[in-house]
């Protein structure tokens, strides 16, 4: 019971997913709007909340048992508390009945994304172009035919994709576009086949209960 | 130079920095940095799915609005809580089970049309393609070119016998194009990766430090 | 010998700082490079310019901050070209974080285009020229949705109007309106229009995406799959090049001025990566 009914609700809303693709008749169609606009975009909320209890347990977990870098878990916790208390309370664009600004200075939830998490996020993705630098001079080694070939196309694009791959020559740039437009497409689509192909597998599987590893360990 | 008078302006900055400075070693302002961009992104995404999701889609239908069968969905929602409650910890199957069914259902019939026979017909050799020569509308050449190089890489790709003979020519012609398709790959990575160190360094030099406009 | 050991031993560190300074430097003596417009860009470029006067654009903005300095000159461009040519333009995210971002892009481009309008007529009239429908999750249900009905599944636009009243959203009712969806975005989400959208309901697609997937969308684009293809920051740039160009719009083209840095900066990791290169046949001539 506790494993065949999950099993079979999956079956049943992987059929009810199916369905309308091939069946245009405005029962099935608004059925399946029903479905999707009422059910399921409500249980996608629940679902992030879930993701938010994992993650505050954790911490809390790692405060409690005194765990390496315990205290800045603390500021993690705060910093989420004080930021779902100004969003909740202070509204989506402050106009919530807590206050968002003390005189001009305005601390309202879109304020503190522009100026704490996108700053903080951009940041992050910045730094790798320096990693990308590090790593490209250590490891990029042209060992085989086959790693220098890569390097060669590498070289290619980085020249041709700039305005100075027109000023080494005319050739370069049309000559970067053919490697994307046809030797990469070959390689590429045919790793697609395999990816598409296997993920169709795995939806398959899962649907018809075969593939039973989301239900979690243990008998239960 | 016009330096920044907005603390806004110069707490982004400072923040920029303490994760900037993980470039020279792992250090407190960098994990600092790291925790606080955790917790408030996290207590950004309640605040949009409370007030765009929960509250009007659901609260307020149900409890202001009476209408009585949104008592589904919140009642099937609910036991994804029921995770942290090891004795009836299974029923989170259930709404993950529905939502994930759903979706892949969704999702397979779509996933055959789009990315395998679209792919599939756009490898074929059709009489439009002998119809041209010249490279930039792909011409009969570069179609050829195409249709062997994904046969060669599928070939690659199929480890089910050992790659000898004919199917060891073909893996090799194969690695030859998934190769080239990475080191192109690569070479746009490297753009990508500047292009989002010129973007910080535009701000700092922009409007933190004013030396740009 | 002892040249090539020091080279092939640079500390990590003095890596970062060459970097640095190589992009930095341009950065400070800003200067717009010419671009060569390669056929992806160009097919986007025209793809929107045929729309037939009745049906609208949908653009997408479903970049984060993080890829905001590749995606936002892309998305800047595509808002003048819609705007100059009068489309009906409808804008929407399917996920949270690039609400800010899609704000952003319009106000500033809205204000561009009002502070030069002699007449309303001219102008940019938020309801009768665009509309900002947000944001509605998961992302399944708009794609899905806006086949049938637009304002079913965007009861509310992103600033909380009923978008039924909008004489906009009178003209266009769902996809049999839309004439193209532009999806920006830094992952696989141009994939999923074509996948859902396209495949069941042959919604014409066009993709701008950051440069790091460019190699797997190229398939897409070979089959006409994505209408037209813009990638990257040199992405942005092209269409920056063909608004000023054939729409004679000039304004400040901040992906064209980062072009310069950009170029360095892939000289240097071509550098380093054949001093690296150097170094290891040199040591394996040694053994």
């Amino acid at each position: 019971m506790k494993r065949t009914f999950p099993l079979i609700l999956v079956f049943v809303f992987g059929i009810l997913g199916i369905i309308p693709f091939f069946v245009p008749h405005p029962v099935v169609q608004n059925a399946d709007g029903f479905l999707r606009n009422e059910f399921l975009r409500i249980l996608v909320a629940f679902a992030l909340v879930l993701g938010l209890g994992s993650l505050l347990k954790v911490h809390i977990d790692k405060i409690k048992r005194r765990r390496e870098n315990w205290q800045y878990s603390w500021i993690l916790i705060i910093s989420f508390l004080i930021s779902a208390i100004i969003g909740l309370f202070g509204g989506v664009r402050g106009t919530g009945i807590l206050p968002t600004s003390i005189g001009s200075f305005q601390f309202d939830i879109w304020t503190i994304y522009w100026n704490v998490v996108m700053p903080l996020g951009s940041t992050m993705f910045a730094l790798l172009a320096f990693f990308m630098a590090s790593a490209a001079y250590r490891a990029f080694r042209a060992r085989s035919t086959e790693a220098t070939l890569l390097l060669a196309a590498a070289f290619v694009v980085m020249l041709g994709v700039l305005p100075l791959g027109d000023r080494i020559s005319p050739h370069l740039p049309s000559f970067a576009q053919w490697i994307m437009d046809v030797p990469n497409v070959a390689g590429q689509r045919g790793i697609l086949f395999g990816v598409a192909l296997g993920a169709l597998a795995t939806a398959l599987k899962i649907i018809l209960g075969i593939e039973r590893s989301w239900l979690g360990g243990g008998r239960e | 130079m016009n330096i920044s008078s907005d603390p806004w302006i110069w707490i982004s900055a400072l923040m920029s920095l303490a994760i900037f400075s993980f470039l020279y070693r792992d250090n407190p302002f960098y994990r600092f940095a790291e925790h606080i961009f955790v917790g408030v992104a996290n207590g950004w995404a309640v605040t949009f799915y409370w007030h765009n999701v929960l509250s009007p889609s659901l609260f307020d239908p149900l409890f202001r609005q009476g209408q009585v069968y949104y008592i589904l969905p919140f009642v099937v929602g609910m036991l994804y809580f029921t995770r942290f409650i090891p004795r009836v910890s299974w029923l989170v199957r259930i709404p993950i089970g529905l939502y994930m069914g759903y979706y892949i259902g969704v999702s397979i019939p779509s996933t055959l049309q789009a990315y395998i026979i679209k792919q599939v017909q756009g490898t074929i050799l059709t009489s439009q393609n002998f119809q041209t020569w010249n490279a930039g509308s792909m011409g009969v050449v570069w179609s050829v070119i195409l249709l062997i190089g994904v046969m060669c890489t599928l070939a690659y790709f199929f480890f089910s016998r050992e790659h000898k003979g004919a199917l060891g020519i073909a893996s090799r012609i194969g690695i030859i194009f998934v190769m080239v398709g990475f080191g192109a790959a690569f070479g746009y990575t490297v753009m990508a990766r500047i292009s989002l160190l010129i973007g910080r360094l535009q701000f700092l030099l922009g409007p933190w430090l004013g030396v740009i406009e | 010998m002892k040249i090539i050991e020091t080279l092939t031993n640079i500390d990590r560190r003095i890596i970062y700082l060459i970097l640095l300074i190589v992009v930095l430097l341009p950065l400070l003596f800003p200067s717009v490079e010419k671009v060569r417009v390669m056929a992806p860009v160009e097919k986007l470029y025209y793809a929107i310019d045929t729309i037939p006067s009745e049906k609208a654009v949908i653009v997408d903005f479903d970049y984060e901050p993080q890829t905001a300095p590749e995606l936002d000159p892309m998305g800047f461009a595509i808002l003048r070209h819609v705007f100059e040519r009068r489309i009906k333009l409808l804008v929407l995210s399917l996920y949270v974080q690039p609400l800010g971002l899609a704000q952003n892009a319009l106000t500033q481009v809205t204000e561009e285009f009002n502070s030069v309008a002699k007449t309303n007529a001219d102008s940019i009239i938020y309801g009768r020229d665009y509309v900002f429908l947000g944001w509605v999750p998961p992302p399944i249900i708009p794609i899905l949705g806006m086949a049938e009905s637009i304002t079913s599944v965007y009861t509310v636009d992103y600033y909380g109007n009923q978008t039924d009243t909008l004489p906009l959203m009178q003209e266009v009712t769902n996809y049999n309106d839309v004439g193209l969806l532009v999806s920006l975005s830094g992952s696989d989400i141009p994939k999923w229009w074509v996948a859902y959208a396209q495949s069941r309901f042959g919604l014409p697609v066009g993709a701008g995406i950051t440069a790091v997937s460019a190699s797997e969308f190229y398939p897409y684009l070979q089959t006409g799959q994505f209408s037209g293809l813009l990638v990257g920051m040199k992405g942005g740039a092209e269409y920056e090049e063909m608004v000023e160009r054939t729409l004679k719009i000039k304004v400040r083209r901040k992906a064209s001025e980062a072009l310069l840095s950009l170029t360095y900066a892939h000289l240097v990791m071509i550098l380093f990566i054949v001093i690296g290169n150097i170094g290891y046949f040199a040591k394996r001539r040694k053994k």
